[in-house]
Formats: C-alpha cells, structure tokens, sequence
C-alpha cells in the first residue's frame, strides 16, 4: 500500500480521536463533581447526595419538562414544514432559488437570530407599530395620525413567556434550513435522483399528483437517510443556551441555561447541583430522541395502510398551502428582521409606533467598529485555522473512505469497523448536551495546559466544526464522477497523482463551500469560546451576546448586522473564487445540486 | 521520489508505529496540537518581560461608557508607564470569580489569567472567603491617602466587612429613580406611592432578580424604607428573628406589587441594563439605577427617550462604594498596583466623574486636594435628563452583608427559583 494511503487512514483514525477525546474527557469531568467528587472544594467522597438535592428543586420538574416540550415540538415543527415545503418544491424550479435563499439563514449564528427576532416580534417592535398604526388608521382615519403620539406599546406574551412558545418559534425559525438542506442533499445525490425520478415518473403515470407521490415513495426513503442529522437538531434543540437565554422565560428557565446558571454561581459548591443537572440535561436529550424513536416507530406502524390506500391527491391541498404560508411568511420576516435591524443600527431618537426613526446617525457604528478591531481579527484567524484544518482532516479522511472502496481486500474488516465508528463519533459533539462536556472539558484544559489558550479554544471550535465540514465534503465526495479517477488509475497513475491532480481541482468549489461553513459555524460558537478562554480572547460572538446583556437596542442591532455580514463573505467568495480558478464545474452554491434534466 | 512524498512517508512512519501503539499515538496527537500554540505563547510572554507588563482588567462590559473610561485608561497607562491594560469585558463579574477558584483549584498560584477585578460587596465577600485577593497593597498606593480613610469609613468597609487592604476603592453611587415624563406626570417619591403607581400604569415597572446587583439594591432600598422603625436591625449581622421581622413589611408590599409589574412579575430581567433597554423602547415608565450619570449620557446617545427625566426617592436613597482588586496568583504586581494608582490620581477620578465620559462619582477627599487638582473636576453644563444635584435626599447605608445573602434566600424561597 502506498505511503499516501497509509496517511489517509491514519488521518481518519486521527479524526475520531479529535471528536471523541474532547467529549469523553469533558464528560468524565462532569460526572465525578456530579456524584460528589471535586478535589478543589474537598470533595473525595462517592455519593448520590448531589441528585437527591437535585430531585429536591420544586422547579426542576418544570425546567426539565420545558427543555423536554420545546425541544421536541420545535423539532417536530421544522421537520414537519421542511418536508411540506420539500413535497412541493422538489420538482420545482424554485427549489435552486429557495435553496439559496436559506443558505444564508443556516449560518445565521442562534444568538443573532434570537436578537433579531426580538427586533420584530417583541411589543415595541416592528410588527406591533405595523398593527397599532394599521389600527388607529382603520379606527379613525388617516387624519387622527397624530394620536399615536401618546400610544405605548402593547403588553403581548413574546418574548419570554412561561410555556416557552418563544423559544419554539425561534427554534423552529431557526433549524428549518438546516433540515430543507440536508433533505435536499440527500436528494441531490445522482444515484438517488435515478432512482426517484424512475419512482415519479412511474406514480405520475398512475395518476398521482406530485406532493402526494412525494409522500408515498420518496419521503420514506429521504427520511431514513437524513434520520442522524435530525437527531442532532433534536438533541441541538432540547440543549440550546442561547435561545432560551435570551428568548425564554425565567421562572423557571430550561434545564440548560439553569445549568449555565449554576456553573457561573458564585456560590462554588453549586458547582455539584450543575454538575448534576449536566447529566440530567443529557438524559432529557436521551428521552427527546427516545420520544423521537418512538413516533417514528408509531408512525411506521399505521403508514402501510396510507401507502396502499390508493389515494392519488392525498395531502396535496394542504402542503401546498402550508409550504406557500411557510414561504411567505418567511419571507416576510426575514424582510423585517433586516429593515429592522438596519433601521435600529442607525437610528436616533425612534418612539413606538412610529415606522421610522426620528433621524439617523452613524454613531452607533463607529462605537462598535471600533471597539471590534480586535474581536474580528480574533474570530478570522481561528475561524479560518480551524475551518483549514478541518478541510484538511476531512478530505483526507474521505480520501481513505474512497481508497478504501476501491480496493476492499485488504483490511476489510479493520476499515468498515473504523467507518461505522467514524460515522456516529461524526454526531457525538453534536448529541452530547454542550453544557455537559464543555465545562468538564475546560477543568481538565486548566489542570493540565492551563497557558495555552489558543490550543483550548481550537479544540473546542474543532469538536463542532469538524463534523459539519465533514458532513458537507461527504455530500461532494460521494457524488463524484467515478470514470474520471478510473481513466486516471487506466494511464498509471498513483493514488497521490489522482488526489492532487484529478480530485481536489474537480473539488475545488465544494471544499470551498466547506471551508466557509467551517468558518461560519466558527463564527457563530459562543460557549465553547467562553469557556475555552475564560473570556481572554473576545470574538465577534462573545462580543454580541455581552452587548444584548447591555442596555442599548442600537449597538446590538449592529452587532446583529456584523453577525450576519461576516460568514456572507466567506460565502460569496466560496461561490465567487471557482468562478475563475479551476472551473469545470462552474458556481456550486452550498449543497446545490447540477440542474435536473427533467 | 518527489520531496512531498518523503516527507510522507516520515510522517505516516510515525502515524503507523502510533496506530500499533495507542498512548503513544494520542500523545503524539497532542503534542502535534499543543506545539504551535506552545511556540505562540512562550514567545507572547518573552515579549512581555521585555517590552511591557500586560495587565488583565476584568471588568463588566455592558455599558458603552464604562468601556470607553476604560480604553482611556488604558491609553494613559501604556504611554505613562508602558504598562498594556487589558479590558476583559464580563457579562456577569461572577464569571471571573469562579474562573480564579479553577485555577486555585488546579494549582495555577502565579499565572492567573485574572488579574484586576472589578468588584462589588458580595463577590469582594466569596473572593476574600476563598482567599483569591492579593492582601495588604492598598495603602502601599501614594493616591490611595487621597481617599482621607481616617475620615471616610466607607473607603475601607465594603458592605459592613473590612477590605483589609484588599481591594481599593473607585468610585461611588447611590440609588436614582427615571422615568418617561412623555406619558408621567407625577412620578412616584416613596415606596406607597410607587404602589400606587404600579396600580395605574400597569405592567409597567419591573425590577432585576436579586441575583443581579440592581435587583438585590432594590430589595434592600425597599426593606429599609419599609422598616423605618427597626432599621437598625439591617446593621447588625442577620439573625432569624430580625430576617422575619424585616421581611414581613416586605413580602406584604412585594406580593401587592409583583402582579401589577412587567409580565405580572412572571418574568422579571436579569440584568440592569435590561431596564434600561426595555425603557428605551417605551415598554416600562419608571426604572432606577445606581449611576444617575449614565441616564443623560444614554439619551446622548438615543438609547434613551427625551421625555426621561431622573429624580431621587424622598424617603431615601441606597448608597455605597465600589472597589478595585487585584487576585492572589497575579504575576505582575507592581504593574497592577500602578494601574490602580493611576485609577485613584485626580486627573483619572476627575475625568470619570464627567457626565460625558461616565459621570461616576469620585472616592477622593476635596479637602486632600490642591486648588489646580479640584478645578479639574468643574461641573459640565446641566442636561435636561440628569438628576437634580442639589436637593439634598436621605442616604442610607449599605446593611450588613449578611443580609445580602438572607434577603436574597429568603426572596427565592417565596418567589421561586429564578434565574
């Protein structure tokens, strides 16, 4: 075997260690102060007293079933709209557009976009002076205008109300995309979309109509391949600080930020009870994807019957008014939430109700500009390490998935056992509860290399960038054209020669698109930055979240727009550059797939 | 064989022999990750003990004028002493705190990453219990005397406990109320009378939770004006009997008040600073504050309606001091303690005493000063939002620092776990 694959598959061993080591580690860190177990407050002792004090919290119920409730019906309501949406656009050629239209809200960062919705949704915002001067219009003509001088804003239930609806509109808003993305994905793959367009044509000559054959044929195949990335929204969802944080109510919060909460105490032995909520957090996540499993196996059960109903329209009157009510709306916020955020970030004195403010300034601006020199150089250049080093690990890491496939004599055993492990270490950092490693992890980072900052700080980006790196090369790498190595292999050329000279050229624009996630999902990681660093290196996030703790709506909204600005230019360049370097393929926009030719 | 794939085979060479035997592959693992970042830092501190000492400010990053007195700061001391001053802006100070306790805890005794602390009389108290403050440096600083401490109590006392030269102090506050007079009229000049306006404006008036530093001022504001009488039990250390009798006047008032607040008391804010966003929406009419300078300078900066005017309360007015401190396992002390004297020098104190810049009060004695030294701090022109200096409102003191824990415990109790 040749030196280069023997790189390869070291590399994708290496890969696994990257992801699990952090996770394991900062677990093990968390389980022992959680059964009594903290040499620095003299703690030796091995007990349960920790839970039982836990279990003893009136409101643990409460934060525990809250954390449970939205997370799972988030979920299920951004599962349930992506694949309506899908079911009736998947033929369509507004599927390239939407595509492209919601790739910017996937590296939308969660605290920017619980920040910008409180901007539209909140009784001073944007919505509810639309509908106080809608009302006062329509009450008593255009010529009273001025009576809304002396209106104040309305008392409504968003934000921060108890059932936490917020916090699910704000998720489900949020997790959309990524489902939409990875289902079309799937969808893209060619071999898939042989076969599904065999399976439509077939049922459209039956008579089915599109939706409905959508839902009978294709969805139960999409769904079984998208099942662990769902899972990972799941347990994304059911753990999330962020949102809840900002969104969610406080008496009592989610379990997580409840977690956060008593980590950061200043009375240190709530350290135990946090310890112990971590492993609580991560059995509610477990009980999430549980309940998950769960409905899927009832709905598996009572499916049969709606497959061979013989029903030729079902569904599709209402996907197609859900998905154009989703759209729609959709669009409509995320008009709002810039019209806003832009009109907020340069606005002088601005009073509800009126629409616009009194004057604009560009104040706000340049105390934020330059008081951010420094945090964005800092976000750039781990973003940009950690997302190259991660395209690194991850190519060669499918490169040796790919060598693998091509010669199966060898070791066969040895390497299907490694790519089943590396496909669910893959979703390890993503379904562990961040709060229940990350904090055990920063203990071990101080007890053992406590001045390297920057090493903590890339793991700890790493652990989250890595997967979807992968994930989204994955996509690229399975898709490629087979005959084009095979005539390469046919002149005599080594693997090396055809990695360098045939695959990377012809993978130029999706490892492009890789890297620029990578760099948005660095962007966007706002507790692995805290705690890696105990605030020692300010990035553009931790900046963000500190200012919507602040008392100014304008420097925030600044901060929004700094937010969304950032991972766009890493995108429109991963969309630009192989516009003019090595391009055979043309412009690859994320995940998209070549235009159908049906 | 090209030169890339020599230097392929040494390193699968490694990789391989580590694949046979895994410690040694993980600890290559690491020590690939750890070398650079390694290299990075020796070379960052070797250029420290060479060109200048780097201090870490940590220190509460909310408020634009806070962080702008900050930067100036940071300026002076780089171009007066070469020393850089680093503002770790902290969304909760308490984050600080248990940062020093983990590195107590994993042994780092001389290279925190903390090093000037910001703090108030509760997070002075944990720091001090756990023994994470540098001791006996206070009066070693020549500004220090400045403060007249002989004559001024409250420079050396931080809520009832002795700073012991612990911590230095910085600048002063006391309780001011502010509100939309675009829709008030009459604002409210004692607790009753806050009830009543509560009554009239509902759901618009709030307070933080007691974790919050605000919140907790509220609570003990409250407790005192309501306990006119016993109050000198709140200066005394907290005992059962005296917690009961201070909180029943309190819990009757706070139960007829919380349905009448924001969301109907469900969801009180975490934060200050909350306030005074939700103020500047126009979604509350009255909030308080403990700088009665960052109101006028946040209508400055439109964060704040015209309409906003502030006032104190006539039953009284909360009071108190807060500090400096530098942490135990500091590695540059001499620079930390220059930093905190140039805090305390008139020209720093003068500078943050302007409304423009923060308008915090100044810790230094007049009668210390020199002629030249008290013109620096003249007072600006007045500002429509700014409080009214000259009537003269009751002060009260801080209560013992015990009852910050007490009150707090016992509001959660009724209350509920909040967070």
């Amino acid at each position: 075997m040749a030196v280069f694959q023997h790189i390869t598959q070291s590399v994708r061993v290496l890969l696994i260690a990257l992801l699990s080591v952090p996770v394991f580690a900062g677990l093990v860190g968390v389980v022992l102060p959680a059964f009594g177990y903290f040499p620095a407050l003299n703690a030796f002792d091995f007990n349960l007293g920790v839970f039982k004090h836990l279990f003893a919290l009136e409101s643990i119920v409460n934060m525990t079933l809250l954390s449970l409730l939205t997370g799972l019906i988030a979920t299920a309501l951004s599962v349930a709209s992506a694949f309506l949406l899908l079911s009736v656009f998947y033929r369509s050629s507004y599927l390239n557009r939407l595509q492209s239209w919601l790739s910017p809200l996937l590296v939308l960062p969660h605290a920017a976009a619980a920040i910008a919705l409180l901007f539209v949704l909140s009784p001073s915002g944007l919505l509810a002076s639309v509908v106080s001067n809608a009302v006062s219009v329509f009450s008593s003509g255009a010529e009273n205008l001025s009576n809304t001088q002396n209106v104040l804003p309305p008392s409504w239930e968003f934000p921060y109300d108890r059932f936490g609806i917020s916090i699910i509109v704000a998720l489900a808003l949020k997790e959309l995309p990524f489902v939409f993305l990875i289902a079309v994905s799937v969808l893209s793959q060619p071999q898939v979309k042989r076969k599904f367009d065999g399976y439509f044509n077939s049922a459209t000559a039956l008579g089915y109509a599109p939706v409905t054959v959508f839902f009978k044929a294709i969805f139960p195949v999409v769904y079984s391949q998208v099942r662990l990335p769902l899972l990972a929204v799941l347990a994304y969802a059911t753990a999330n600080v962020e949102i809840p944080l900002l969104l969610g109510p406080n008496n009592p919060p989610t379990l997580a930020v409840a977690v956060v909460q008593w980590f950061n105490h200043v009375d240190l032995s709530m350290r135990f009870q946090a310890s112990a909520a971590a492993l609580l957090q991560v059995v509610v996540t477990l009980i999430a994807i549980g309940i998950w499993l769960i409905g899927e196996n009832i709905i598996e059960r009572v499916q049969g019957r709606f497959y061979t109903n013989g029903s030729r329209y079902t569904g599709q009157m209402f996907a197609s008014f859900v998905a154009y009510s989703v759209v729609a709306s959709y669009s409509l916020l995320a008009l709002s939430i810039i019209i806003s955020t832009t009109l907020w970030s340069v606005a002088t004195f601005w009073t509800f109700p009126t629409l616009l403010p009194e004057g604009f300034t560009l104040l706000h601006w340049k105390t934020t500009l330059s008081a951010l020199a420094e945090p964005v150089k800092n976000t750039v250049l781990l973003a940009t390490f950690v997302s190259a080093f991660s395209v690194l690990i991850a190519t060669l890491a499918l490169e040796a998935e790919a060598l693998n496939r091509q010669d199966n004599k060898r070791s066969e055993y040895f390497n299907r056992w490694v790519g089943g492990v590396l496909a669910s270490t893959l979703f390890l950092p993503l379904l562990v509860p961040g709060v229940a490693f990350l904090y055990g992890l920063v203990w071990f980072q101080l007890t053992y290399f406590n001045d390297a900052v920057w090493l903590h700080l890339f793991i700890s980006h790493l652990v989250y960038v890595l997967p979807y790196v992968f994930i989204s090369l994955a996509v690229a790498y399975r898709k490629f054209e087979p005959r084009y190595i095979q005539v390469a292999y046919g002149m005599g050329k080594s693997p090396w020669q055809v990695f360098v000279h045939i695959k990377l050229p012809l993978l130029f624009a999706p490892l492009l698109v890789a890297f620029a996630l990578g760099v948005a999902i660095s962007f966007s990681q706002y507790l692995p930055t805290v705690l890696s660093t105990g605030g020692r290196i300010a990035t553009v996030t931790t900046e963000a979240v500190a200012a919507a703790s602040g008392s100014s709506v304008r420097l925030t909204a600044v901060y929004v727009l700094v937010q969304i600005f950032m991972p766009l230019v890493g995108f429109v360049l991963a969309w630009w550059l192989p516009t003019i370097c090595f391009n055979p393929m043309g412009r690859y926009t994320l995940l998209r797939p070549r235009k159908s030719k049906l | 064989m090209t030169k890339s794939n020599s230097f392929f085979l040494v390193f699968s060479y490694f990789l391989s022999v580590a694949l046979v035997r895994t410690r040694l592959f993980f600890m290559l693992g690491v020590s690939i990750f750890f070398m650079p970042a390694q290299a990075q830092q020796n070379e960052v501190s070797d250029q420290n003990s060479v060109r200048s000492p780097v201090v870490q400010f940590h220190a509460w990053g909310g408020s634009a004028q806070v962080n702008g007195y900050i930067q100036w700061v940071s300026e002076q001391v780089h171009t007066q002493y070469n020393i850089t001053l680093n503002h770790v802006k902290l969304a909760d100070t308490s984050d600080a705190v248990s940062r020093v306790l983990a590195e107590k805890a994993a042994g780092n005794d001389s290279q925190g990453s903390v090093n000037l602390i910001w703090i108030n009389g509760e997070n002075f108290a944990a720091m001090q219990r756990n023994g994470l403050l540098l001791e006996d440096w206070v009066n070693s600083l020549p500004n220090f005397a400045l403060t007249n401490p002989s004559r001024n109590p409250a420079m050396i006392t931080d809520f009832g406990i002795p700073t012991h030269g612990q911590e230095a102090p910085w600048g002063k506050a006391s309780m001011v109320f502010y509100y939309n007079s675009r829709f008030v009229q009459q604002p409210p000049l004692n607790l009753p009378e806050l009830l009543r306006f509560a009554k009239d404006h509902v759901g618009r008036f709030t307070y933080p939770l007691p974790n919050d530093y605000l919140g907790i001022s509220f609570l003990k504001y409250a407790a005192i004006a309501l306990n006119e009488k016993d109050r000198d039990l709140l200066y005394q250390p907290v005992t059962k009997t005296a917690l009961a009798h201070i909180t029943q006047a309190l819990w009757r008032y706070l139960d007829e008040l919380h349905p009448l607040m924001y969301k109907q008391g469900e969801y009180m804010v975490r934060q200050a600073s909350q306030l005074q966003r939700l103020m500047g929406t126009g979604e509350l009419l009255l909030a308080f504050s403990f700088t009665a300078a960052e109101i006028p300078s946040a209508v400055n900066r439109f964060d704040l309606p015209e309409s906003i005017r502030t006032y104190a309360m006539e039953d009284g007015s909360l009071a108190n001091v807060h500090f400096i401190g530098i942490t135990y396992n500091t590695e540059s002390v001499t620079a930390a303690k220059q930093v905190v004297n140039f805090l305390l020098s008139p020209q720093a104190q003068a500078k943050k005493q302007q409304l423009a810049v923060w308008g915090d009060d100044s810790v230094l004695d007049f009668s210390m000063l020199s002629a030249s030294e008290k013109a620096l701090f003249k007072p600006a022109a007045k500002h429509t939002a700014a409080l009214d200096t000259q009537k003269a409102v009751p002060l009260f003191a801080e209560p013992h620092s015990s009852w910050t824990d007490a009150l707090r415990q016992a509001w959660f109790l009724r209350y509920g776990e909040r967070f």
